[in-house]
């Protein structure tokens, strides 16, 4: 049988595949094994609660799905005095918490008080986020910023430090080597790319805001070639996510130079994607004689 | 809650745009209360890569599940091309469910869409009630069966919206509490009639998930933004923000 373990820059993962932020909960494992999953990444939680953004924050396009769900969460102190301990005692796989920031000294501050935690194997620094203002985003389209950022957070762990950059950038490439520079020890791509609807019958956007986060299904072919410049570019690990719908989607990934790979927008599609992707690449690999880690970055 | 794949039992067509459709599942239909939906889609291609969409129970007879859709878009589409016998994806019971009442006077209320999760809801509610159901529709083909019936076409039933007459019944008749389901014009119109009157409300929503992981599909409420699939459907009326909807 082929190993589908895999590495990030500090922790083992016995399964290469994670959830991408936001898209996943405890929910699913009704549906199947959690050791299925390589780790648990939490919904991205911010220092102060969030109210999110009004309604209507979903729409299905005909390729993918837009959502302007703005961060809603209920904030670091909520999260630790519940989440945390709720997440620690449930899950037999690491967690990881990705977190944003609307200020260097607000990053600062939750990696402070998430540190102070035990049972957390790793971080996702979410500078990615298209759907706050000034947030999120805002810090992931300047390697200066990013640099200085991933310095100082880098400093404060001896965590896993994931960094999770937009498609939304001239040169993707630029901001992953700011990102291993300051100290990130891997690196997670794509968050959402921008996206946007509107009625044609009203002229009205379809979503409370316009200009929103594009997911799914037609957004796989950015996210693999910018996974492909970026592993290209790094030395640190590369968690890949981005339209991956099945195993032979999850390979691509892998060839492109992903050590592990996320599955999002396609659980709603299908709350079966995880086991289906983890079957069909242990059954693929199995029938070449190969284990994973023989084929990540062998594109040719 | 659990994710089956399971062949339809029964396919109708019902009118010109609805259709009802039955399952058979033992363990499924045990844990459906009034107010529950499940997410549904056609398992076919086509669809794979598609939401699923959240449908309301209908009816529960023994082991068998029934859901009466009407037929929008391509979700819905695709459910209306099966056939007895074909395979649907569903996942559930998901969502709260209606408290229910006992020895009380009972108005209830839905609109078009909203019909089947109060269709279930007065089933389940004992004979120590006294219930009076209003629905209303578009059309005839929206009408569907109940104590009194409205058609904006006047096609069928009292011409007019099915809202129109509830101030002047309230003079009259005094109820103890009110459940409705419908299009939110209609469910806004109908809380500040009611109110103070206990009032629970099914809310539509679009959604993802379904499951309360994703905060796609929320409504504003006196707590802040709240899921519709996780923290309802059933909402009380008072604590929506209806102004914001």
């Amino acid at each position: 049988m082929s190993e589908l373990s895999t590495s990030l820059g500090k922790i083992n993962l016995q399964s290469p595949i994670l959830n991408a932020s936001g898209t996943f909960g405890t929910e699913y494992f009704n549906f199947f094994q959690q050791g299925i999953l390589g780790a648990y990444v939490t919904k991205t939680i911010t220092l102060k609660p969030k109210i999110g953004n009004p309604p209507p924050r979903l729409y299905e396009t005909e390729a993918g799905l837009l959502n302007a769900i703005g961060l809603q969460n209920p904030g670091l102190k909520s999260f630790l005095n519940n989440d945390l301990f709720d997440l620690r005692e449930y899950l037999k796989i690491p967690l990881i918490v990705s977190f944003s920031g609307a200020t260097q000294e607000e990053f600062i501050r939750m990696l402070e008080g998430l540190e102070l935690h035990c049972g957390i194997y790793g971080y996702e620094i979410n500078i990615s986020c298209p759907n706050v203002e000034n947030e999120g985003i805002a810090f992931g389209t300047n390697p200066d910023i990013v640099f200085n950022l991933v310095e100082k957070l880098a400093r404060l762990t001896d965590r896993e430090l994931i960094v999770k950059l937009s498609p939304n950038v001239t040169d993707i490439a630029l901001i992953a080597q700011a990102a291993e520079a300051g100290g990130a020890t891997s690196i997670s791509l794509i968050n959402t790319l921008y996206g946007m609807a509107i009625n044609w019958e009203t002229g009205k956007s379809r979503l409370s805001i316009p200009v929103c986060g594009y997911s799914g299904i037609g957004i796989k072919p950015v996210a693999l070639a910018l996974t492909y410049q970026t592993a290209r570019a790094v030395k640190i690990p590369v968690i890949a996510m981005g339209g991956i719908h099945s195993w032979q989607d999850a390979l691509e990934f892998f060839y492109a130079g992903a050590s592990a790979i996320a599955i999002g927008t396609a659980n709603f599609s299908n709350p079966l994607t995880i086991p289906e992707v983890y079957q069909g690449l242990l059954n693929f690999l199995t029938q070449r004689n190969l284990n994973l880690k023989d084929i990540i970055g062998k594109v040719n | 809650m659990q994710y089956k794949i399971l062949p339809l039992e029964k396919i109708e067509k019902i009118r010109t745009n609805y259709i009802q459709i039955t399952i058979k599942d033992e363990d499924l239909a045990s844990q459906c209360n009034p107010g529950n939906f499940f997410q549904i889609k056609a398992d076919i291609t086509s669809q794979s890569w598609r939401l699923f969409k959240p449908i309301s129970v209908y009816d529960i007879e023994e082991e068998s599940i029934s859901f009466l859709i009407k037929v929008i878009g391509g979700g819905t589409r695709a459910l209306a091309a099966l056939k007895t016998g074909d395979k649907l994806k569903i996942y559930g019971p998901l969502g709260n469910a209606f408290p229910l009442r006992q020895d009380s006077k009972i108005l209830m209320v839905s609109g078009g869409t909203g019909y089947p999760p109060l269709a279930f809801l007065k089933k389940r509610l004992d004979s120590s009630n006294n219930i009076l159901f209003l629905h209303g529709g578009a059309s005839k083909d929206d009408v569907f069966p109940c104590d009194c019936s409205y058609t904006i076409d006047g096609s069928l039933g009292n011409k007019g919206i099915v809202t129109k007459d509830i101030a002047d019944l309230l003079k009259k008749e005094s109820f103890d509490c009110i459940y409705s389901c419908g299009p939110v014009t209609m469910l806004k119109t109908l809380a500040q009639i009611v109110a103070p009157i206990p009032h629970y409300v099914s809310m539509e929503a679009y959604m993802a998930c379904g499951v309360g992981v994703c905060y796609g599909c929320v409504i504003p409420t006196n707590e802040g933004y709240q899921r519709v699939c996780y923290d309802g459907p059933i909402f009380e009326a008072e604590k929506i923000r209806w102004k914001e909807l």
